[in-house]
């Protein structure tokens, strides 16, 4: 227990618990003393000094985010010669920073800017040379503009704190320094998991997703094809933040009615095929655990996580479902069984995924996942890239008339969409697995066990007097800490989820931007975005994905059974290990290879 | 039991007895500078020309090698001890230098003071 | 040898004083003036000896002969017998009892080394540095032995503190006190770092060290992971020091074999091993959280302190990390004990510093001075003063972090205190004098691209700020400065002082602004004038031929740009706007009859 302590801020005494920095006390006390690299999920880093106060006594200003306060310290948050210091810490930033705002993707919402205007930089003193990089679009996914980067370290922070990936570092020294994967590898070839977590905590736009917008809106003026939309769980749980509002309303309606707007013949949604992604996971998961199949069987939904996997983990290969992604189902039976039941030729299909990832950018140019020929989905663009749309298009989100998605495959069960939220797809799992093998209903639904933001979750459950044990890792970094468990004692779980986000989907790379005075990936506003799917849940008649009615349909009509030959053909998959250049997979450290 | 202190007394008394076996308690004692600073000044040339006249049948000598003194401007530096006498140091020797103190000062006792320090 | 000069050294050190020394000099003096030798020998004061408890301290050389106790009754017996016969006066030579004594005797090289005092350098160039029995027949190792048979780790760090030893890698913090906060530490394990890697341009002071005197280093981490409670040293030394490694490598080899590191050392059960890990030439490296970091394999970038190392360090364990002549003082400290360390130097500041002294100066080398020398005796009387005839204009230490001092300050006694208040910092012993024809301004522009080039790029002052730093450094000398750039310096510098994460940051800008202090006119003339009083800076100057031309035309003939004109036999001219400043004409010129300026 922390004891009491007398500091002072700006010469006024306060009593606080000790075992706090200047800035936490600070903080709580209402002085909100500017800051950058700060992030409260991530270390320290000191780099950015602008959070810098002069403590009575010291020669130097300290960093507030790292000192710790003491009894009788005297604190300045706002002298006239710390303003200047501040003021010319930012300007010596901004100073290296191009001065192309008003055609900067985060014009308007950018952290430099906001910082800039509180500092009242009116005038420029300092300038000089600019470092200049390329841009790095080598990936599908998640691109690199290192001129509009000001070495915050937020991302290498959460590339190898948050996630474990470790694949941005900073490299050359002094006004050369610039992140970048290891070795200059390009990002599309590097050991990124196009997660795009980098982009949700780069306070400017040195990480972006790479844009589709100019192509989509192209495309939605063909008049030869039928342009066909699907949207994530966690798109219409966070959209809303894009336009100002507060995180946790559910905007699907206002999603459907727009996408019709922007010209989508078909509006479709996601949460279908987390109905139908559940129907061939659970029966994949008593398959093999009737049948001493391989265990623990390991969710496949998320593509960070199948990137990361094929890298790192290539030794679990055999344990991780089969099932494609829900996205890539959704974009297989829009091509299929969805174009043969409006008479068109599915190359004419327009497949278009509204996704609150970067990664299923990567995801959809997966070779393995091309059917007949075709990609399931033709365009993939994120939550962010869809409220520009919106916007861009003239479209009153906020005041349009809900609408409500097409059939075949726009009608989901609650299941469905707790697909957004960590845990979501082992509680919908084990409500349709439960009655799948015991022939009964579960009655007691909502699993709050695997629920919530704790790194690793665990969850158990009877059925037919056999216990089944299982666990939900969200962020790479926690999949990383439950497999190092699994590795040494494979029997000790028999069903893991992994999403490679914080929080699970609604944390996707492709979320809209912290909005102003928020923190990126703030736990509050993540359990917002959850809690909107969970009411979401909660406000449905059918909340077990075998108990959708289209869903039954597409069966009867088309798939015939789960794991069937149809089904195999259009909803599974097969990984392979990827070693790329200059890493080495864990499994063969060691022996030398 | 014998104490750290006991062995280090121990191993002091050995370490001198193999230093005085090598010729320590030879009239003349030649030290040759060889630090990174003084190798680059060109010692190593300097301590082959002391080797090769001990080869040749120079006797009485102990010749062996040191860390940098730190008299950078004069380097490289030879130190020649005789016993009962003042040390003699010279600095900026070269080959040629080196030959002719083996010739005049250790064949013959000759100090070339123009060249000492 | 009947030619020798004799010359005395007579401590000048507090203590002595107090014992009437003065009195000793004057007596000297009159009794030498009547043996009619007075011209064959000349007095010198050294610092204090260290031997305050036997003084009045003489020393005469050559020979290196010390007196102890000396009164004015004695001085005609030591005059006759000593300095006109040649016996030594047996009844007054007091035994050497401390380590780094035995050095004089060998070098006798009096101008240069009678105002040192080699403590942390005592065996360097004195033993074989790659035969350990060189180092065990000057007590090596006995530090070690005493250790481990006498003292309890908390005896031995409170012999530490005793001693007033401060770290000497720069910043100066009291070494018994970090050695008893990574003592007090709980955990499982602990490390012990040495900080080998030396970065300052033109410092080679842990070099020298490592290079003639492994094994007081080895010894001396052992016996800091004695006192602290750890079981593994590590040494960080930089790649670039080829021979200072395989020395290392050997030195500890050797040590392994008789048995002073490895399992259960000197049959104690106190086990102990070093290892070295090379650095890759990072100045930043040097920096204790960056040098820790690049030990763990990570960026070598520094990290906000606290938590300082002593608590977390190395992997996250408390580790105690001291710089390489910090650790060449602690079996000193043991041997010869921390009070009489503490007895040399000033009030904060004990023992001695070693210096790489370099630049304009007769004596360029490396000088182990006790604190509280004043700048003035090492530039002039171990320097031997600016060579050329040329006028002193100022002394740098601290490496590319330091401040420049100008001949006011020639008086500064060497402490970590009287240099910080001078404006400039001890650093880890760089040490440059300037002279009359070096350009200040320039000299700050090549500090601050050093340090520009070798900053981290980790916190926004130092990546930035000494990069603006430096482009106004660089328009100033190429003669493109404007008002109000020394003012843009100094806001630079200060912020640039107070915000930087790490000592490289804090303490970069002080060339700048200790040269903007103390020789602001120089960088009013270069923005005001354009021009460059030291004649160093190209772009300000301008070549001109005066009247002793005798038309030769051998200038004409050079120049690569046909910038001369002039017909034979007659005054030549320049064409400034042609001039492209190569120097070709000034050189090739007999008649001296082109100026710079």
């Amino acid at each position: 227990m922390a004891e009491e302590i007398t500091i002072s801020i700006n010469t006024k005494e306060y009593k606080v618990a000790s075992d706090q920095t200047i800035m936490q006390a600070a903080d709580k006390l209402g002085f909100h003393i500017p800051r950058l690299c700060y992030h409260p999920k991530l270390s320290i880093e000191g780099a950015c000094r602008v959070c810098i106060v002069q403590v009575e006594g010291m020669q130097n200003y300290v960093a507030s985010c790292s000192y710790p306060i003491s009894d009788g310290m005297k604190i300045h948050t706002n002298t006239q010669d710390l303003r200047r210091a501040r003021r010319d810490i930012i300007e010596l930033i901004l100073d290296n920073h191009p001065l192309d705002c008003h055609t900067c993707e985060r014009d308007a919402n950018c952290e430099l800017q906001r910082l800039a205007a509180s500092m009242g930089i009116h005038a420029r003193h300092f300038e000089g040379e600019k470092k200049h990089y390329e841009k790095d679009l080598s990936s599908d996914a998640v691109i690199r503009d290192p001129d509009k980067c000001i070495l915050c370290g937020r991302c290498v922070r959460m590339c190898s704190e948050i996630q474990q990936v470790h694949n941005l570092t900073q490299a050359y020294r002094g006004f050369s320094t610039v992140v970048m994967p290891a070795y200059n590898m390009p990002m599309g070839e590097s050991v990124c998991t196009a997660c795009g977590q980098c982009i949700n905590v780069c306070p400017t736009a040195a990480f972006l997703e790479k844009n589709y917008t100019q192509d989509l809106f192209e495309k939605l003026n063909d008049p030869d094809t039928v342009k066909v939309v699907q949207f994530a769980p966690s798109v219409r749980a966070a959209i809303g933040e894009a336009f100002g509002l507060a995180p946790g309303r559910n905007m699907e309606g206002e999603l459907v009615a727009s996408f019709r707007k922007l010209g989508f013949d078909y509006v479709f949604d996601t949460q279908f095929a987390a109905d139908l992604t559940i129907m061939e996971e659970a029966s994949e998961f008593l398959e093999r655990f009737q049948n001493n199949g391989k265990l623990p069987m390991i969710t496949s939904c998320s593509s960070a996580w199948m990137k990361c996997m094929e890298q790192f983990y290539p030794d679990l290969i055999d344990n991780i479902s089969t099932c494609k992604s829900p996205m890539s189902m959704q974009g297989a039976i829009t091509k299929s069984y969805f174009a043969k039941k409006i008479g068109v030729d599915p190359k004419k299909i327009l497949s278009v995924a509204v996704m609150c990832c970067t990664a299923k950018k990567y995801e959809a140019s997966r070779p393995e996942l091309i059917v007949d020929g075709m990609r399931g989905v033709d365009i993939v663009v994120t939550t962010r890239e869809i409220a520009w749309m919106i916007k861009s298009a003239g479209i009153d989100f906020l005041n349009i008339e809900h609408e409500e998605a097409d059939h075949p495959l726009g009608m989901s069960s609650g299941a469905g969409a707790i697909f957004g939220a960590t845990g979501g797809v082992m509680e919908a799992a084990i409500r349709t697995a439960y009655e799948l093998y015991t022939g009964q209903t579960l009655v007691d639904i909502e699993i709050e066990d695997i629920r919530g933001l704790q790194g690793v979750k665990e969850g158990r459950l009877e059925i037919d007097g056999q216990e089944i044990r299982v666990a939900v890792a969200h962020g790479l970094g926690n999949a990383n800490n439950l497999l190092e468990t699994v590795r040494k004692d494979p029997t000790r779980y028999h069903f893991i989820e992994i999403m490679g986000c914080p929080g699970g989907c609604v944390g996707g790379g492709g979320q809209p931007y912290a909005q102003v005075n928020a923190i990126p990936l703030d736990d509050v506003a993540l359990k917002k975005r959850a809690e909107a799917l969970y009411d979401l849940d909660r406000s449905k008649t059918i909340r077990r994905s075998h108990e959708n009615p289209d869903i039954q349909k597409l069966y009867k009509e088309f798939l015939q059974r789960p794991l069937s030959a149809v089904s195999h053909k259009y909803l599974h998959t097969h990984y392979k290990a990827k070693m790329p250049v200059g890493i080495v997979p864990k499994t063969e450290r060691g022996s030398g290879v | 039991m014998v104490t750290p202190l006991e062995i280090i007394r121990k191993k002091r008394a050995e370490a001198v007895n193999r230093i005085v076996s090598k010729g320590y308690l030879s009239t003349i004692r030649v030290y040759v500078g060889m630090a990174t600073c003084e190798i680059a000044a060109g010692s190593k040339e300097v301590m082959e020309v002391f080797r090769q006249a001990i080869a040749n049948g120079l006797t009485d000598v102990y010749l062996s090698q040191k860390g940098c003194a730190g008299r950078c401007n004069l380097e490289p530096t030879v130190e020649v001890i005789e016993e009962g006498k003042i040390p003699v140091k010279y600095g900026r020797v070269t080959p040629e230098k080196a030959r002719e103190i083996v010739e005049r000062h250790l064949k013959k006792g000759e100090v070339i003071t123009e060249w000492a320090i | 040898m009947e030619d020798v000069q004799y010359k005395m050294m007579l401590c000048d050190g507090v203590s002595c004083i107090h014992n009437q020394s003065k009195e000793l000099q004057s007596a000297i003096e009159s009794e030498l003036d009547k043996s009619g030798i007075r011209d064959a020998v000349s007095i010198h004061l050294s610092g204090c000896l260290g031997m305050c408890n036997k003084g009045p301290i003489l020393i005469v050389n050559p020979g290196y002969t010390i007196y102890g106790g000396v009164g004015s009754e004695d001085v005609p017996e030591i005059v006759q017998s000593h300095l006109v016969e040649g016996k030594p006066v047996a009844r007054l030579v007091i035994e050497e009892d401390h380590l780094y004594n035995r050095f004089f005797r060998i070098f006798g090289d009096v101008d240069f080394f009678g105002k040192q005092m080699r403590i942390t350098l005592r065996n360097c160039g004195v033993i074989d540095p790659e035969n350990i029995d060189d180092y065990l027949s000057v007590r090596g190792y006995e530090a070690l032995a005493k250790v481990l048979c006498d003292m309890t780790p908390e005896q031995v760090v409170a012999e530490v503190k005793k001693s007033g030893l401060r770290g000497r890698g720069g910043a100066g913090f009291p070494t018994g006190l970090k050695w008893g906060f990574t003592a007090a530490q709980k955990a499982d394990e602990k490390y012990v770092i040495c900080n080998a890697d030396e970065g300052d341009p033109g410092a080679f002071m842990d070099r020298s060290a490592i290079e003639g005197d492994p094994h007081t280093v080895i010894e001396g981490i052992i016996i800091g992971g004695y006192a602290v409670g750890a079981t593994k040293g590590i040494v960080y030394i930089r790649a670039e020091y080829p021979l200072a490694i395989k020395r290392l490598e050997k030195a500890i080899e050797d040590a392994r074999e008789h048995g002073f590191l490895g399992k259960d050392i000197l049959g104690t059960d106190f086990s102990f091993d070093v290892e070295i890990r090379l650095g890759a030439g990072a100045f930043v490296c040097g920096e204790e959280t960056a040098l820790i970091h690049s030990i763990e394999g990570a960026r070598g970038m520094p990290r906000p302190r606290p938590p300082y190392p002593s608590v977390s360090g190395l992997f996250g364990k408390p580790t105690l990390i001291n710089n390489v002549e910090t650790w060449a003082n602690i079996p000193v400290i043991i041997l010869d004990g921390g009070e009489w360390l503490s007895s040399i130097g000033t009030e904060t500041s004990k023992g001695t510093k070693v210096f790489a002294l370099a630049g304009k100066v007769h004596n360029t080398g490396l000088v182990e001075v006790p604190m509280g020398t004043t700048l003035r005796e090492i530039v002039y009387d171990i320097g031997g003063g600016i060579p050329n005839g040329k006028k002193f204009k100022a002394v740098q230490t601290g490496g590319p972090s330091g401040g420049c001092l100008p001949e006011e300050y020639l008086d500064t006694q060497i402490d970590y205190e009287s240099l910080a208040k001078a404006g400039s910092i001890m650093g880890s012993g760089g040490m440059i004098v300037i002279d009359e024809e070096s350009c200040m301004v320039s000299l700050a522009r090549f500090f601050i691209e050093f340090t520009q080039d070798e900053s981290c790029g980790k916190c926004t002052p130092c990546r930035e700020g000494t990069k603006r730093m430096l482009e106004i450094l660089t328009r100033i000398v190429e003669g493109k400065g404007k008002a109000g750039d020394i003012e843009k310096l100094e806001r630079l510098g200060s912020m640039i002082k107070k915000s930087s994460l790490c000592g490289l940051g804090q303490s970069a800008p002080n060339p700048v602004l200790s040269t903007i202090k103390n020789f602001r006119e120089e960088y009013e003339e270069h923005i005001e004038q354009k021009k460059c009083r030291a004649g160093q800076c190209v772009a300000l100057l301008s070549y001109v031929v005066n009247d002793e031309c005798v038309g030769c035309g051998a200038c004409k003939r050079i120049c690569p740009t046909g910038a001369i004109e002039g017909t034979r036999k007659e005054k030549h001219l320049i064409l400034d706007e042609k001039c492209i400043r190569c120097g070709q004409c000034y050189d090739v010129c007999k008649f001296e009859a082109i100026n710079k300026v």
